[in-house]
């Protein structure tokens, strides 16, 4: 690679990072800022008052609490059926597992909008009110998919000779299963369950169909746009990116081939 | 008659699968294939009353007419934007993976994670920074006035009358923002089989950089673009608010219409008939795609 | 993120990352525990929240508490002991009637015990039985309504609604991204200010002023009479003259500069002159738009007693007077001028046309008149193709 090859392979990934990190600095810059009035998207000066009472927006506070724990239920749901169904397509040939691996893969690549026009479909036709309980239906729906074939990914590159080694020692196949495979999955169902939650707490157009008066924090955050953005929208956020960031550090590997 | 203990063992591998398939199967039968199947009847209806939730079934096809004449333009140019993001998320994320890949050495999961780092924020935070960024008073039209580019990119119909927020610019800048991850995570995998040294033998080869791009390195990072591209566009095609934050009433995506058709107008029939429309088109770029490869090369941890 | 590191390597970062994301989750509760302020919250959900009363309203539109001088939610909590969740989330009617409308379809009741909708809203929804009769009898307040807005032609015989506000759609710009003082409607079509004009998602708002301007009558508005209004429209929409189609969100716009001027209403403009003094609200030549936003009580609502309390409070000439000051629309209530008057602070609001309407400035604003149900279908679709693109 080229003195100059390198220079603007340089720059060319710097403007990349620089697209995606746009929003976000201007995010962590506004958590900073002394908003004049309603909308806190102008700066004003410099403060750190917003971060004295990061919860002092009551409705968003209470919308993030939602969220959590609505995405937290969608996401276990979604890993629990979702980790039957790929222990099923990685442990057996199944006839028709393929189809059934395509009709897991269809939601991942559906625009959400589709899948929010059918479920609403759905949820009046059979006169279920939108609330909660239709919400955590939707986000495992949605999830199920992601949920399903990132353990399928995961089952498939396992050794499948460790369980038999173990049967061979003695143990019932579910005993096995139970000591051995099951705890070296756990990463796995971690990830699983990690993107899941991440999927649920973001999503906006199911959401929007399917919540009824449930307020999550991207619904909060579409009707706050209208009305004002408080500082503590910016502030939260940052928090958030800041715990994720910190997770991902601790998490980054040290290549260790 | 006694089975033998074989038989008997047989017999139960065959079921249990299915067992665990079940409740799964369950939800994606209930939630998705019929709810999906049940937009078509819907489709083909027409409401009883203006304000009422009933719908009559008439066997209307002209729904799909009149819809595909109404938005038609709109479903195009969702496409558009869809593409036009796409092809700029390629551009800038093939450097990025290739630099992450062979110049990244240890601190490649680093800055791998620092890719993802941005979508764990909400996406509707970073379309509300967007329009700050891109206002009319914000930091982004400041700099290009201050480099003094302003009349070139109206020219080009980047700006429009020097404006940035409100455009179809707008619009696919957020777009791009949303789907770069999805692009530059697949390509590093991809890339992750490349041997360096296949990259070293054509510099002995005397080849450049942009020779052994196309020879090397864009070949063989095909299989992470198609899934890419699959994760990314489709997507991106049916993209609610950035249209909704970022454009104007000129840049409006067919996720919009649907929207605006069943919540605002309250027509559910011509909803679900736009809806089933865009579905059409989406399954079978999908099926495309999937059948050649399976789904073992969608970017997922 | 599938990443090529070892087993051993991978586990551990997972494991990490579990450890990193589980203090995500607990923290927040944490925080919640740390650091709640006073007021309490309810959950959210839909259904009975015990002895809660619910009301969704339109944003700005009462005095917000300030440290050391609480609102009228929060004095009205103090007052009556009443747990009052006061919500601002109706941003556009139209849509706010989608979200409402399956419910009340399907004989439902809301979790909202009062709604403050427009008129041929409420006007719909009194049509459609889907609104409670008001308990008038314990609101004894409701004789300081003023005269002009008794027994109005969407609701004869005052039954099912009661007035909250009525107020001007005009023009609001700022005057020194015009440069200049705006006369007329003609202004928002300046090529001059292309791409920074902004019209409202209000139909009769914006098509109202468009045909006065047009010299129409719209007490009886006609589908003829629309076109050239519609079709003008259209053709500042397709030529890039509108930046934007808005509900309440203009107001950021204003105030961050993506708009020079801009069809809003009076009130707002009044309460973002206080952060913006360069704004203005004009009263075109040809006439602007006068409406009135109703208290309605849903079908089923289960706090009639709390919801009659309300109205009764914010009838009170004072508190009336106390909810003008801030949010500057017309009161309905009558003595709030005499009020206003008496306080040398708010004295000058006494004599705001824009708030007590002169005779002048009356014969200027004019209410858009009934549409039939098949007209109002017509008409919708045609502005749903203007504003969707």
């Amino acid at each position: 690679m080229t003195r100059t090859g390198g220079w603007l392979l340089g720059i060319w990934s710097a403007l990349a990072y620089g697209l995606l990190y746009a929003p976000v600095a201007v995010t962590v810059l506004f958590s900073f800022n002394a908003p004049r009035g309603r909308f806190n998207l102008i700066w004003q000066g410099f403060t750190l008052e917003n971060w004295r009472h990061p919860l002092r927006d009551q409705a968003l506070t209470d919308a993030f609490l939602t969220s959590l724990g609505l995405s937290l239920a969608a996401a276990l749901l979604a890993v629990l059926l979702g980790g039957l169904m790929a222990l099923a397509l990685s442990r057996a040939r199944v006839r028709g597992g393929r189809s059934i691996e395509l009709l897991l893969a269809l939601p991942l690549t559906n625009p959400e909008i589709v899948m929010a026009t059918a479920l609403l479909n759905l949820f009046v036709g059979i006169d279920l009110p939108r609330g909660p309980l239709t919400l955590v239906l939707s986000h495992s729906l949605f999830c199920l998919s992601y949920a399903a074939l990132t353990l399928k990914a995961r089952l498939a590159g396992f050794d499948p000779t460790l369980e038999l080694a173990a049967q061979d020692l003695g143990a019932t196949p579910l005993a096995a299963f139970r000591r051995v495979t099951l705890p070296l999955l756990v990463p796995g169902l971690l990830a699983a369950t990690l993107l899941s939650f991440s999927l649920s707490f973001d999503d906006y157009v199911i959401s929007s169909f399917t919540a009824g008066e449930t307020v999550t924090l991207p619904l909060y955050l579409a009707g706050a746009f209208q009305r004002e953005i408080s500082a503590q929208i910016q502030v939260l956020s940052t928090l958030v990116l800041v715990v994720s960031a910190v997770a991902l550090l601790l998490a980054s590997p040290r290549q260790d081939r | 008659m006694p089975r033998s203990p074989r038989a008997e063992a047989d017999r139960r591998r065959r079921w249990w699968p299915w067992l665990l398939l079940a409740p799964g199967l369950i939800w994606l039968i209930g939630l998705y294939v019929l709810p999906l199947l049940g937009l078509v009847p819907l489709s083909l209806s027409e409401p009883v009353s203006r304000f009422g939730l009933e719908t009559v079934f008439r066997g209307r096809l002209a729904n799909y007419t009149e819809v595909l004449q109404a938005y038609g333009p709109i479903l195009v140019r969702s496409f558009g934007f869809a593409l036009i993001a796409t092809l700029l998320g390629l551009v800038l994320a093939y450097p990025l993976a290739f630099a992450i890949r062979f110049h990244g050495g240890r601190w490649q999961p680093l800055l791998v994670g620092l890719v993802v780092l941005p979508s764990l924020t909400s996406y509707l935070v970073r379309a509300i920074a967007f329009t700050s960024l891109l206002g009319d008073s914000g930091p982004v039209l400041n700099l290009v006035a201050g480099l003094g580019l302003t009349g070139w990119l109206d020219g080009l119909g980047v700006l429009r009358d020097g404006r940035l927020l409100n455009t179809p610019t707008a619009v696919i800048l957020g777009l791009t923002n949303n789907l770069l991850p999805f692009l530059v995570l697949p390509l590093v995998v991809a890339m992750e089989r490349i041997d360096p040294r296949l990259l070293e033998a054509a510099d002995d080869l005397h080849a450049g950089p942009l020779r052994s791009f196309t020879q090397v390195v864009w070949p063989l990072s095909l299989p992470g673009l198609g899934a890419g591209i699959l994760l990314s566009l489709i997507p991106a095609a049916g993209d609610v608010v950035n249209p909704k934050f970022l454009g104007g009433p000129n840049d409006r995506m067919i996720a919009n219409s649907i929207e605006n058709l069943l919540l605002v107008q309250l027509q559910a029939p011509r909803a679900a008939a736009l809806t089933l429309v865009l579905m059409a088109l989406i399954t079978a770029a999908v099926l495309l795609q999937l059948r050649g490869r399976g789904v073992d090369d969608l970017p997922l941890p | 993120m599938s990443m090529p590191v070892s087993p051993r390597g991978r586990r551990a970062f997972l494991r990490r990352l579990a450890g990193g994301a589980a203090g995500a989750v607990v923290m927040p509760s944490l925080l919640q525990a740390c650091g709640r302020g006073p007021g309490g919250s309810a959950t959210s959900g839909g259904g009975d929240r015990g002895g809660e009363l619910v009301i969704s309203s339109f944003p700005l539109y009462i005095d917000p508490g300030q440290p050391g001088a609480p609102g009228s939610v929060e004095r009205f909590r103090k007052d009556t002991g009443i747990n009052l969740r006061y919500v601002e989330d109706v941003n556009d009617v139209r849509q706010f009637f989608a979200r409402i409308r399956p419910q009340l379809a399907a004989g439902q009741p809301l979790a909202q015990d009062l709604v403050v909708l427009t008129s041929w809203m409420a006007e719909r929804l009194i049509r459609l039985g889907w609104v409670e009769p008001l308990p008038l009898a314990e609101v004894p307040n409701a004789r300081h309504l003023i005269p002009s807005l008794r027994n109005p032609s969407w609701d004869p015989q005052q039954r099912y609604s009661l007035p909250w506000q009525t107020g001007i759609a005009g023009i609001a710009y700022n005057i020194k991204a015009t440069g200049r003082e705006l006369r007329s409607i003609d202004d928002l079509f300046d090529p001059k200010l292309k791409g920074r004009v902004s019209a409202l998602l209000e139909m009769r708002d914006t098509m109202g002023l468009l045909m006065l301007a047009d010299g129409k009558d719209i007490s009886r508005p006609t589908w003829e009479a629309a076109q050239p209004s519609f079709d003008r429209l259209e053709k500042a929409r397709r030529d890039g003259q509108i930046r934007r189609f808005t509900g309440n969100d203009y107001q950021n716009d204003l105030l961050a500069g993506n708009l020079a001027a801009c069809i809003g209403w009076s009130g707002d403009v009044a309460q973002l002159a206080l952060e913006q003094p360069d704004l203005r609200f004009l009263v075109p030549e040809s006439g602007g738009v006068l409406w009135a936003d109703l208290m309605l009580m849903p079908k089923g609502a289960r706090h009639r007693q709390e919801a009659a309390q309300w109205m009764n409070w914010v009838y009170e000439p004072v508190e009336a007077a106390r909810i003008a000051a801030a949010v500057q629309y017309i009161s309905p209530v009558e003595g709030v001028r005499e009020i206003l008057a008496k306080d040398p602070a708010t004295a000058a609001l006494a004599a705001n046309p824009l708030m007590f309407p002169d005779a002048a400035t009356r014969q200027r604003l004019h209410i858009f008149g009934p549409l039939g149900d098949q007209e109002e279908a017509r008409w919708e679709e045609r502005f749903a193709e203007i504003t969707e693109g």
